[in-house]
């Protein structure tokens, strides 16, 4: 029985793991708390609805699409809209965010209605066994895709240039300039890859949740925690915040009750704040 | 021009919809309803089934006679903007400015309580039809009458079906949302199961909003229940289902509130929705017969061709208030709210709704909700028997 509950609290971490990823490197890079996260995960959620509802196409195959569309909304909301602020005292930029969630949460709701949504694949509820513990297939998947992702992340901010840079920004920003780098471009860049991979999250949200526009502030709160356990700086500790939390969750629901989960939750939150205000596997930034 | 707009959206907002029927004996009916707001959806549904019986009795009918005079209904709304408060102030204006003593309920149950108080304090009678949890009916209100089935009372069909299906049932996990309606639900089931000789095995509620139930669903699978009962919103009886074929738990029955009623429960769950039970309060497939407009058929029918779409239950909940007022005045003949509110207490009649009868709380006393199953797809009607389209499909198969 543990080590089933020990299998559901991994799977769902790693979609865990994800929505804290996005969150968690447009903070450490760009210093932007984005409280409109959630937000841009359900429409991520939403733009995968609409895909396998129009064009019959998978969840798990239309991510890629999902996440292009979603880089290409995040680049400009930086762009023309938080770029104005990102000087601006923290307190700014937070309501600035939050107006956003406001108004994307409703822009969805007046688009799309605030009927619940989700994906009926065909091998949705369906599980496999090894020994004698199950594998819930779409979880399995959305933890694969995360992890894919996860470390696809990793990749391109050590190997390309581009990733590079966005790293160098993090680290100093004068000295990046001095260097050539463009850090209002980068932090564009920073925003969209982090809206894509909550994009990308919204698609996995999509095959194991119903959701409707009104759910996004649930996720925000959690990306918040997960950024908290895993550090701001690395893309490992969000993907390890996501799976602790998941784990937490699923045994303190198994043990505790249902209701107890967010208490043990935010009470863990709160000692590492305390006792590791950096995270697990904090560092400085993302450099 | 934009004068014109503006003053339109003034009387708008002030939201008097109802019609001046001049120079005849009139009933004023009164309402606060969510025209606009959240609630919106349903608000209009609840307009609808108001609209509806009282265009039927001024018009099919001729209206009401009392001694040698006839009455039209006029029926006089605000909206509350889908909040209690307003709901509870337009209710009071109604009252104190328009005179009116007959109120038909809000939509929602906080609209619902908030709006009773106010008509309990002024003597004014409050039938309400979309307010269904047990806080309304504890505080002894004597002018309050809902003519449909309480939280606790929904999921009592279910058990008592599943009881006369299989006496050999045992073992019942109930497991919730925790949040008033539903876990008034649980807690309702939770008697009604006892009282059966069930062993209630698992009792657990979870927060709402909450994706994940399986740690839960381990302890229920763990203490392998016959039957499982969920009580919460469509997206919790979504989950519940997912989950359990997840986890591979399976039991004779499954049964759950409002979710299987839902059309987009069998889109969204597909092969994997067939055979759970919802509870619902009302099915237009169910064959009543009514004094007034012959059957349930005919009230879907004539509703239809009047508002181009197939009534649902909160539009034959709501017909079926302005009902209980119509039957009521009928009977007491005579406009005191008093004599009214007595002739209410009173009334035992079959209507296209169901058995209308009410408790000395003012809840239903003879109605109860309808199981409901989803077979091949369709959601039909397993309970009561009397009106049951087909037989329960029980047990249900093991997942595959």
């Amino acid at each position: 029985m543990i080590i089933q509950i020990l299998i559901n609290g991994v799977l769902l971490g790693g979609i865990y793991g994800l929505i804290g990823l996005g969150f968690s490197l447009v903070w450490g890079v760009t210093n932007l708390i984005n409280l409109a996260h959630g937000s841009l995960v359900i429409l991520g959620a939403y733009a995968t609805f609409w895909i396998f509802h129009f064009l019959h196409i998978d969840p798990f195959i239309s991510i890629p699409l999902v996440m292009v569309a979603l880089f290409i909304v995040g680049y400009l909301m930086q762009r023309y809209i938080f770029n104005l602020a990102i000087k601006a005292d923290v307190f700014l930029t937070l309501i600035m965010t939050f107006g956003m969630d406001v108004l994307l949460a409703q822009l969805m709701i007046v688009m799309w209605s605030a009927d619940w949504r989700s994906i009926a694949t065909t091998y949705q509820g369906k599980s496999f066994i090894i020994g004698q513990y199950l594998f819930p297939y779409t979880r399995v998947l959305g933890f694969v895709a995360a992890l894919i992702l996860t470390i696809l992340t990793a990749i391109f901010l050590n190997r390309t240039k581009t990733g590079q840079s966005i790293r160098a920004v993090a680290l100093d920003m004068m000295a990046a300039r001095l260097m050539g780098v463009n850090p209002g471009k980068t932090y564009a860049i920073t925003f969209g890859i982090g809206t894509a991979l909550a994009g990308a999250a919204g698609s996995l949200i999509s095959v194991i949740q119903s959701f409707n526009p009104a759910v996004g502030g649930g996720i925000t709160l959690r990306a918040f925690v997960v950024a908290i356990l895993g550090g701001l700086g690395s893309v490992e500790g969000a993907f390890l915040g996501g799976i602790i939390l998941g784990i937490i969750e699923t045994f303190s629901a198994f043990y505790l009750g249902e209701s107890f989960k967010n208490v043990v939750t935010f009470t863990l939150f709160v000692i590492i704040l305390v006792t590791r205000p950096r995270g697990l596997l904090g560092k400085k930034y993302y450099g | 021009m934009k004068g014109t707009k503006i003053l339109l959206a003034a009387l708008l907002a002030l939201g008097i919809v109802g019609q001046s029927v001049a120079k005849e004996n009139v009933i004023k009916l009164g309402a606060a309803i969510s025209m606009t707001g959240k609630l919106a959806r349903e608000g209009k549904y609840v307009k609808d089934g108001y609209e509806f019986w009282t265009w039927y009795v001024n018009e099919k009918l001729g209206g009401i006679k009392i001694g040698g005079k006839t009455y039209k209904l006029q029926l006089v709304f605000y909206d509350d903007e889908s909040n209690a408060n307003t709901a509870a102030k337009l209710v009071e204006k109604l009252i104190t400015e328009h005179g009116i003593k007959f109120i038909l309920g809000p939509y929602g149950s906080s609209a619902t309580f908030a709006t009773s108080a106010i008509t309990e304090k002024y003597g004014a009678i409050m039938v309400e039809a979309n307010g269904a949890s047990d806080k309304i009916f504890t505080r002894g209100f004597k002018n309050l009458f809902a003519v449909l089935n309480v939280a606790s009372q929904y999921l009592q069909g279910t058990i008592d079906m599943l009881a006369n299906l299989d006496p050999s049932i045992k073992k019942v996990a109930i497991v919730y949302e925790d949040k008033l309606f539903a876990k008034s639900v649980a807690i309702g089931a939770k008697k009604h199961a006892e009282a059966k000789g069930w062993k209630v095995v698992t009792f657990a509620g979870y927060p709402g909003g909450t994706s994940d139930i399986s740690s839960l669903l381990l302890k229920v699978k763990a203490k392998k229940p016959d039957v499982v009962l969920g009580s919460g919103h469509y997206q919790d009886g979504v989950l519940l289902v997912r989950q359990m074929k997840e986890l591979r738990i399976n039991v004779k029955a499954i049964g759950e509130t409002v979710a299987p009623t839902l059309i987009d429960f069998v889109k969204n769950l597909g092969k994997d929705a067939e055979g759970v039970f919802g509870a619902a309060q009302w099915a237009a497939s169910l064959k009543f017969s009514d004094p007034y407009i012959g059957s349930t058929q005919n009230f879907v029918k004539m509703f239809e061709q009047k508002y181009g779409y197939k009534p649902d239950y909160h539009v034959a909940e709501s017909a079926a208030a302005v009902e209980v007022y119509q039957r009521a005045i009928e009977k007491a003949q005579s406009l005191d709210p008093q004599k009214v509110r007595d002739a209410i207490a009173s009334l035992d009649f079959e209507s296209f709704y169901g058995p209308i009868a009410f408790d000395e709380l003012g809840r239903p006393a003879k109605k109860g909700m309808v199981v409901v199953q989803v077979q091949n797809g369709n959601q039909v009607v397993v309970w009561p028997e009397k009106v049951a389209q087909a037989k329960p499909i029980y047990p249900k198969p093991k997942w595959k």
